[in-house]
């Protein structure tokens, strides 16, 4: 079922004109082998200037090993990797200047405070006191963190230490960001503060690589996106681009109590449908064109006498798209 | 970078509470119980020499080595043993009336002694023997050599009685370790003492352990921070170290100030030399510290949990939990002593106070020197290390 898509409408020629931007992250045929397994398999992809890319993939499709091996934390089998157009190594310190990192890991110090924290990471490239002390102020703002500067790591909750995590990683003004998974584990309020704080962060001319297994996410602030699986790129290209492969234009749901099976074969015989299913609770029926569905299903259930509490229409997902291309659910 | 780095890892360590407990708290805290425990064992000693009883049989009689050495501890205003001398079974009475601490016969030409319980004079009185019983090994393998000596030249008429005799006088005057225990120059204390002022440089290791974690970016998410930094790993680690030392300074000269003002030890005049075999000590702790923490693959609370493991058994080995206990290690497994850190602070420390001997003590120091140098060399292969297999 695997097969490598890609959309056909160029995000950069499409969205943003024919100008192609330049290439900060470049990685060809990147592998990366534990033993028998492949945890990445053959990756190529570029990140561009000033661009939110999203690494989107269920938990264990080599999200993080990716990451890891473009900052040459992790030795790879084969494959290479440039950064700011030159090869990225181990030492390569002028590269690492201009990158900030915020992994999925709370990366702090339980004896520092949150201030400490972010001058302490900060330090590590500024050198300059007073420099560094508008650099974690502005971070702090970036984040909203600025009522609990004199607090420590512990006195947090998991939103407000997801929060200073990104502070400790952006607080230098990297032009390159990497965030691997960074809402995992935390409140809505704290999501969105965060996921504006990227958005605010590409504005100001840092170029992004985050990655998620919330599609949700990725649809909200990724300018592209890259479906992965096992190690492989199964899809890539915008959010619009990519919720078309799922061959989907509609999806309506019904909740229904109790439906006999027969249902669920006379349902995908409705004019424009690709796919029913029934969970115990909820009819999904699956249209390739978006017109008039909503009536056709209501007739179709009221005819039957199939007794609904609900009924609502959707726009395919990235799950869907997901499910379409590798036979699963994003989350399973 | 430097000072940016130093701040923050004295920082890293002085609120880190679990750390300032075992190197600072924890060495005061024994310091303090044991002088509460023991304080009185020397003066309660210098008062009480410990009862004991001889078997005076031919065996016993034909025993120069245990009948000169026992003979000659047990004389004098600081003797060491009242001996009894008597037969089996009266010695056995007084045992099982407790009139005497221990027994002591010659079966087979070895000595056998029987204790009614396990105390500190029981644990000196078999101290004593063994110690004569090396002597008396000593002696007989000299002995031989000699005669074989004389053999090979061609002197075969010899005063066999007068070459024992004469060696065993030489030995015991020269023997260092049997007038150790003697009462005017054994204090338990003290040992305990030297013990935890060998625990306390060791310690160290902790300190340089916790900041080497935090730089490591296959041990720890901050260690992840650091490696993808602008910053080269020698600039962390070093001032990372350098902190560590300076933290281990300050808990030692608070250490030594409770020793010296409060639990009122006298170092005498060795006080500068026992400065540096601490300093020495020290860093041989934190050698050991970073290469916990480099070679060993195991999570961070592990690593402390093992270190301070490794660091009370090195002080088991030393004599800290028993007297005897180093010298049964010296005699029967050697090598752990020879490589046990703890023990070489320890050696450094009676070489000063009881044996007086410059060479043992400078041998001490450098042995430690050299177990820094050794152990800190394997480990740089690993904190030169900057990509991993895994993470």
């Amino acid at each position: 079922m695997l097969s490598v898509q890609f959309c056909t409408d160029n995000f950069f020629t499409s969205e943003r004109g024919s100008n192609v931007p330049e290439k900060i992250i470049e990685v060809k045929g990147l592998t990366k082998e534990y033993k028998e397994l492949k945890a990445v398999d053959d990756l190529s992809f570029d990140v561009y200037e000033k661009e939110i890319l999203g690494l989107l993939g269920p938990n264990g499709s080599g999200k993080s090993t990716t990451i890891n091996s473009i900052l040459s934390l992790l030795k790879y089998s084969s494959g290479s990797i440039k950064i700011f157009g030159k090869e990225m190594t181990p030492s390569a310190y002028d590269i690492k200047r201009d990158i900030g990192v915020i992994f999925q890991e709370v990366a702090v110090f339980e004896e520092l405070t949150v201030y400490d924290n972010i001058d302490y990471f900060c330090g590590l490239y500024i050198r300059d006191k007073k420099k560094r002390r508008e650099y974690v102020e502005e971070a702090i703002e970036v984040v909203g963190i600025g009522d609990y500067k004199k607090f420590y790591p512990k006195q947090l909750s998991g939103g407000l230490l997801r929060r200073l995590n990104i502070a400790c990683g952006i607080a230098h003004k990297p032009k390159l960001i990497f965030l691997d998974e960074p809402t995992v584990a935390v409140d809505p309020q704290s999501r969105n503060h965060i996921l504006e704080g990227i958005k605010k962060l590409r504005e100001n001319g840092a170029t992004i690589l985050y990655t998620t297994h919330y599609m949700e996410e990725v649809e909200q602030i990724c300018d592209r996106i890259i479906i992965i699986d096992k190690g492989k790129i199964i899809a890539e290209g915008s959010s619009d681009s990519l919720k078309r492969l799922a061959n989907i234009e509609e999806k309506i749901s019904a909740e229904i109590h109790s439906l006999p099976e027969k249902a669920v074969e006379d349902a995908k015989k409705l004019k424009y449908a690709t796919d029913a299913v029934y969970d115990g609770t909820t009819l999904s029926v699956s249209y390739s064109e978006g017109r008039d569905n909503l009536t056709r299903m209501v007739d179709f259930l009221r005819n039957n006498n199939y007794h609904y509490k609900k009924l609502y229409s959707e726009r395919p997902t990235l799950n869907d798209v997901f499910l379409e291309l590798t036979g699963k659910e994003l989350r399973d | 970078m430097f000072f940016h780095n130093f701040r923050y890892s004295l920082k890293l360590l002085l609120k880190n509470k679990q750390l300032v407990f075992w190197t600072l708290a924890f060495p005061i805290i024994m310091a303090v119980l044991f002088n509460m425990a023991f304080s009185n064992i020397d003066n309660t000693e210098k008062l009480d020499p410990i009862d004991i009883a001889v078997v005076e049989d031919d065996g016993f009689k034909n025993s120069l080595i245990y009948k000169n050495s026992l003979e000659s501890l047990s004389k004098g205003d600081d003797r060491l043993f009242n001996i009894t001398y008597t037969d089996e079974k009266k010695a056995k009475e007084l045992l099982t009336e407790h009139k005497v601490t221990g027994c002591f016969k010659i079966v087979k030409n070895e000595p056998v002694l029987t204790v009614n319980s396990n105390g500190i004079n029981e644990t000196v009185f078999c101290y004593v023997i063994d110690e004569i019983k090396s002597t008396g090994d000593l002696v007989t393998t000299l002995g031989t050599e000699e005669i074989k000596r004389n053999i090979a030249s061609g002197k075969i008429n010899m005063d066999y009685e007068a070459i024992f005799t004469d060696l065993t006088e030489d030995v015991l005057e020269s023997d260092a370790n049997i007038k150790d225990v003697s009462v005017s120059n054994m204090s338990y204390i003290m040992i305990e003492y030297y013990s935890l002022i060998a625990m306390a440089c060791m310690y160290s290791g902790l300190l340089s352990m916790t900041l080497i974690n935090y730089r490591l970016a296959n041990v720890s998410a901050v260690g992840k921070r650091s490696a993808v930094s602008s910053a080269k790993k020698i600039s962390i680690i070093f001032p990372s170290l350098c902190a560590s030392f300076l933290v281990q300074l300050v808990e030692l000269a608070l250490l030594y100030a409770v020793l010296i003002f409060y639990v009122h030890t006298d170092f005498g005049n060795e006080f500068p030399k026992i400065i540096l075999l601490s300093l020495v000590g020290s860093v041989a702790g934190l050698s050991v510290g970073v290469a916990v923490s480099v070679l060993i693959k195991a999570g961070e609370n592990a690593k402390f949990t093992g270190l301070v493991g490794v660091i009370m058994a090195g002080c088991f080995f030393a004599g800290m939990m028993g007297v005897m206990m180093k010298n049964v290690i010296d005699k029967n497994v050697p090598v752990i002593n020879k490589i046990n850190p703890v023990a070489m602070i320890t050696d450094g420390l009676y070489a000063l106070y009881y044996y007086n001997s410059s060479e043992r003590y400078l041998f001490d120091v450098i042995s430690l020197a050299v177990f820094s140098a050794v152990i800190l060399l394997i480990s740089i292969r690993g904190l030169r290390r900057q990509t991993y297999d895994s993470i």
